[in-house]
């Protein structure tokens, strides 16, 4: 048998079974009693502990240490944002295109002695190290060496013998020198080759 | 407690040293005694807020560690050449590269005024400065006047000519003063020829046809 939502027979039984038992006085205050037990959700618990006032106990050399920190922090951060391009517009600006130039130029650096047992070249670009950049010799005693160099100014001298410096003849001098031993200067152009020739 | 203290502060101060001052000066390293060494690591962060490069101090120092010059010696050399990079940097402006500022103190020290360099920058804001400044001072140490020089390298910069035409320049004059010609008249001569090729536009004295600098 079909029954239908018309039929009042089944309307009266579906009212019946829609109707709700009555509740106990107290059973809306149990209710929130026990929703009242749960944990609360871990961002309000956050917030709560948030907003509740805080005592901290720092020992002087905490705090000191702390101060000091923060105080390091901001001279980084200042320092930082000095070489940023925000902040350090003008010198940015200036180095970007430098920087796009900035292409090595193979310098040669040509030397004659025919009685020296070795030669190298030390200057600005290598950290002014006696025995880095050794030069090759050939059977008449000239001594070659390339070196890649960014534009720029450099000085250097020839060690000969790894304790004997010598200017290069072919190559102007340093004006003034500092240390009392001859200095030549080598200016490496954008795009430019050059050969320096001395000789001993 | 004071201990403790120190070796924080000591430690925070390491921290706050920027990242490039310290590989600088690491390069000292055994080349250095340690008073020396502390001096020249002195001198560079005294002068860094100033916008001068650590690198041309410390390669200074490694030259003069290299020649076997004595520490006071060293610590002097390095302190007479900040002086003039920081005159450079002056003079150049906050938007001058180490290599211009390199061969700025170059040229300070060989006789150039801040003047000259300053003309220089200001003539040519955007155009790369090193090799007017390097030929400014090898010139002087071929025996040329330092006003001479100047007034040489201005000449034949505003004219147009090229980087590698001023190199070339500085050869001539050199060969010259090599065949006896007076540094001052081999340098004012050359400048006024090289100028005036490169201003009518025929070859520059390198063989080149110069390419006029925009102002």
């Amino acid at each position: 048998m079909h029954g239908s939502a018309e039929d009042p027979l089944i309307a009266r039984v579906a009212a019946e079974l829609r109707r709700r038992p009555p509740a106990p006085p107290d059973f809306e205050a149990r209710v929130m009693a026990a929703v009242r037990r749960l944990p609360p959700s871990l961002p309000a618990r956050a917030w709560t502990w948030l907003r509740e006032p805080r005592t901290l106990a720092v020992s002087p050399l905490g705090g000191l240490a702390a101060a000091a920190g923060l105080a390091a922090l901001v001279i980084v951060g200042a320092w930082a944002a000095t070489r940023s391009p925000a902040a350090g517009g003008a010198a940015r600006v200036a180095a970007a295109p430098a920087a796009a130039r900035d292409t090595h130029t193979l310098v040669t650096f040509v030397f004659m002695a025919p009685g020296a047992r070795t030669v190298t070249v030390a200057g600005d670009f290598d950290g002014w190290d006696r025995v880095q950049m050794p030069m090759r010799r050939d059977a008449s005693g000239l001594w070659t060496l390339d070196v890649p160099l960014p534009p720029g100014r450099y000085q250097y001298a020839f060690v000969v013998d790894g304790r004997r410096f010598v200017a290069d003849p072919a190559a102007p001098r340093a004006v003034g020198d500092d240390f009392g031993q001859p200095t030549s200067v080598v200016t490496v152009a954008a795009g430019a080759t050059r050969a320096g020739r001395g000789s001993l | 407690m004071n201990a403790r203290i120190l070796a924080l502060a000591a430690a925070l101060a390491a921290f706050a040293r920027p990242p490039e001052a310290t590989a600088q000066t690491e390069r000292l390293a055994g080349r250095l005694d340690e008073r020396t060494r502390a001096a020249v690591e002195a001198i560079v962060d005294s002068v860094r807020g100033a916008g001068v490069p650590g690198d041309p101090l410390v390669n200074k120092a490694l030259e003069g560690a290299s020649k076997g010059a004595d520490g006071a010696r060293i610590v002097a050399a390095v302190r007479a050449l900040a002086t003039n990079l920081a005159r450079a940097r002056a003079a150049l402006g906050a938007g001058a590269t180490e290599p211009e500022l390199v061969a700025g103190a170059a040229a300070l020290r060989a006789g150039a005024s801040a003047v000259f360099l300053e003309r220089l920058r200001a003539d040519f804001p955007r155009e790369p400065l090193v090799v007017p400044l390097a030929v400014m001072a090898d010139l002087v140490a071929r025996g040329v006047q330092p006003d001479t020089a100047a007034q040489s390298v201005l000449t034949l910069v505003k004219a147009g000519v090229r980087e590698a035409d001023l190199v070339a320049f500085r050869q001539s004059v050199e060969r010259d003063i090599a065949l006896g010609a007076p540094a001052g008249a081999a340098a004012t001569a050359r400048a006024a020829s090289a100028g005036g090729l490169a201003t009518t536009g025929v070859p520059s004295i390198a063989g080149q046809t110069p390419h006029p600098r925009k102002p």
